[in-house]
């Protein structure tokens, strides 16, 4: 053995705890006409980002998912971006 | 919420709308007044069509007015999208938020 165990490996970063946006700002309901608040939930490629990019708990992460989607269909959001 | 062909005038586009709230109020519903978010650029093309009118109207449904208005919102050649959706009721009662951008 002699490796050395627990702790945080080297080079990581200490994990900060940032609250999710939409809780912060109370907001309930995602809307998915709020296509400049839902940019930000998405990459370059128009692809929705991970949760740990985001930065959103799992409730928001799913309901902006849900409105990404329909943001999408309604031609507000691209499905496919920058290609 | 629902896009209207680009092809429409201002006058065309508010009897489409007002069709669908004729339906609305025919079959039981109740709709507020209708929020146009007027011309907008498309993300993407629909139909080789890049821009469209959009417009968000918020009602109350039954269930035939829901399949009614969705029956017809398929079938009619000047929508080009149409989305219904149910919102929270603690969303229901705050004011319609205004369209962040136009683009001519």
């Amino acid at each position: 053995m002699g490796k050395k165990r627990g702790g945080p490996p080297r080079g990581a970063r200490p994990v900060k705890s940032k609250p999710c946006v939409f809780c912060k700002e109370n907001i309930a309901y995602v809307d998915y006409k709020d296509y400049n608040v839902l940019r930000r939930f998405v990459s370059d490629r128009g692809k929705i980002r991970a949760r740990r990019v985001t930065g959103l708990c799992p409730q928001h992460q799913r309901e902006a998912a849900v409105a990404i989607k329909r943001a999408r269909e309604m031609a507000l959001l691209p499905y496919v971006a920058g290609s | 919420m629902l896009i209207v062909i680009p092809e429409l005038d201002e006058e065309q586009v508010e009897s489409t709308i007002g069709r669908f709230r004729t339906i609305i109020s025919r079959t039981g519903g109740e709709s507020e007044d209708p929020n146009r978010w007027g011309r907008r650029k498309l993300a993407y093309e629909i139909d080789h069509r890049a821009d469209g009118h959009y417009a968000v109207m918020r009602f109350t449904a039954g269930e035939r007015t829901l399949m009614e208005l969705k029956r017809i919102l398929r079938v009619s050649d000047d929508v080009l999208r149409h989305i219904v959706v149910k919102l929270p009721p603690s969303y229901a009662h705050e004011p319609l938020p205004e369209p962040a951008e136009i683009s001519g």
